[in-house]
């Protein structure tokens, strides 16, 4: 089994698959801006 | 690339559950860091010594950074765990980039791309089979590579692998065989791209359409430019979103040769495939069309799909073990190879033939 499936795995064993906590990540990202806490990322 | 590290027992707290994707993620964040630096380094040197020399992106060296790493030398094992959630965070980045998209380029480029990704992954399906018997494949392992450039790539092979009941040996062959030819596609399509003057969006719809694993085709997008490398990212989430359809026909069809199990609820097996983040995507993208983010706001998020990225970038790199692959055999390969050039041809066409219509 690769690693890459292992984490998938994983993060199924968690209740959620690897796409939802993707997805959760980057709304709480975008909540985390729109709320004024990460006010400039820089690139 | 597969890797002996031990799965961590069930009554492991999440603490270190989390800890152990830690060196990894720095490893990522290292090796992408360094590539911007590397880009901007020599840019810089360039500017201040009047110059010309052509421009290599931050993606190109993280690419290649990682690559070096990865066959030359035998990676540490306490890495392995972090490099291997590049996945994660590509979702992440493609959600975030949903920010970058009114709801209008989503419709546009996305119904563009829905009309083309029909055409693609019929032709895909087709020439892929075809091939498999040409060169007498095992029938599983030509459903896994014709889902595998179908569709995208190694996340479609994993999911059709257990819905068709295939080998672990079969699903090994066609996932190096599509990993390689992605990694060739980095190197091929932007001087194909630029040899032919393709616009941004025509290149980037290509890449999304032809490039099998999303990771790929962001970068091969990204390595022409970055407005080709959003439309890739859009491309390329429009032929995820079909995987759970493909798969399921698959799986229908497995079935009733009587070597796979019947799906019972296609309902339930159509949204248990179907990529989550494309629905992440379009909410970002909505979002921003209502005017839920300000313009710093909207910047924020771009910046953070690209350091999402750039962490994805590294890890193209450092999964592509070229002596890894090169154990799996060269029929499966080779077979892969025709499809794909067949296929990038046909996509190419496709794309040529929508910018002549609707001005791309």
């Amino acid at each position: 089994m690769s690693e890459e499936n292992k984490i998938a795995t994983e993060a199924t064993r968690l209740g959620l698959s690897l796409d939802v906590w993707a997805v959760i990540t980057a709304f709480v990202l975008a909540l985390l801006v729109r709320i004024g806490v990460l006010k400039h990322v820089p690139w | 690339m597969a890797t002996s590290v031990a799965i961590p027992r069930e009554d492991q707290n999440p603490f270190a559950s989390v800890v152990r994707f830690v060196p990894g993620v720095l490893l990522l964040a290292a090796i992408g860091f360094a590539g911007k630096v590397l880009e901007q380094s020599i840019n810089g040197y360039a500017k201040a010594h009047h110059l010309v020399i052509p421009n290599i992106e931050y993606v190109l060296w993280a690419i290649a950074i990682g690559l070096l790493i990865a066959n030359t030398v035998t990676i540490p094992k306490i890495f392995i765990p972090g490099i291997a959630t590049y996945e994660f965070w590509l979702k992440a980045g493609i959600v975030l980039l949903g920010a970058r998209f009114v709801v209008g380029d989503v419709l546009k480029l996305g119904g563009i791309s829905i009309a083309l990704v029909v055409l693609e992954i019929s032709g895909s399906l087709f020439l892929m089979t075809m091939l498999g018997r040409l060169f007498n494949l095992k029938p599983k392992l030509t459903s896994l590579l014709a889902v595998g450039s179908a569709v995208c790539g190694v996340s479609a092979i994993i999911a059709a692998k257990g819905a068709i009941d295939a080998d672990d040996e079969d699903s090994s062959f066609a996932i190096a065989a599509i990993l390689a030819l992605g990694a060739i596609a980095l190197v091929t399509f932007p001087l194909i791209g630029h040899a032919l003057h393709l616009s941004d969006n025509a290149y980037g719809l290509w890449s999304g359409l032809a490039v099998d694993n999303t990771a790929e085709a962001t970068a091969a997008g990204a390595l022409y430019s970055d407005v080709a490398g959003k439309v890739a990212v859009l491309a390329k989430t429009t032929r995820n979103a079909t995987i759970g359809f493909v798969v399921l026909g698959y799986a229908i069809y497995w079935a009733s040769h009587g070597q796979a199990e019947k799906v019972k609820n296609k309902g339930a097996f159509l949204w248990e495939k179907f990529p989550k983040f494309v629905l992440g995507f379009l909410v970002i993208s909505l979002l921003v069309s209502v005017h839920a983010f300000n313009k710093e706001q909207v910047g924020a998020l771009a910046n953070l799909s690209r350091w999402a990225f750039l962490l994805t970038f590294a890890g193209v790199g450092l999964r592509t073990n070229f002596r890894e692959m090169s154990k799996q055999g060269v029929r499966p390969f080779i077979v892969g190879a025709l499809g794909e050039v067949l296929i990038a041809s046909l996509t190419l066409g496709l794309v040529v033939a929508a910018n002549a219509i609707w001005k791309l």
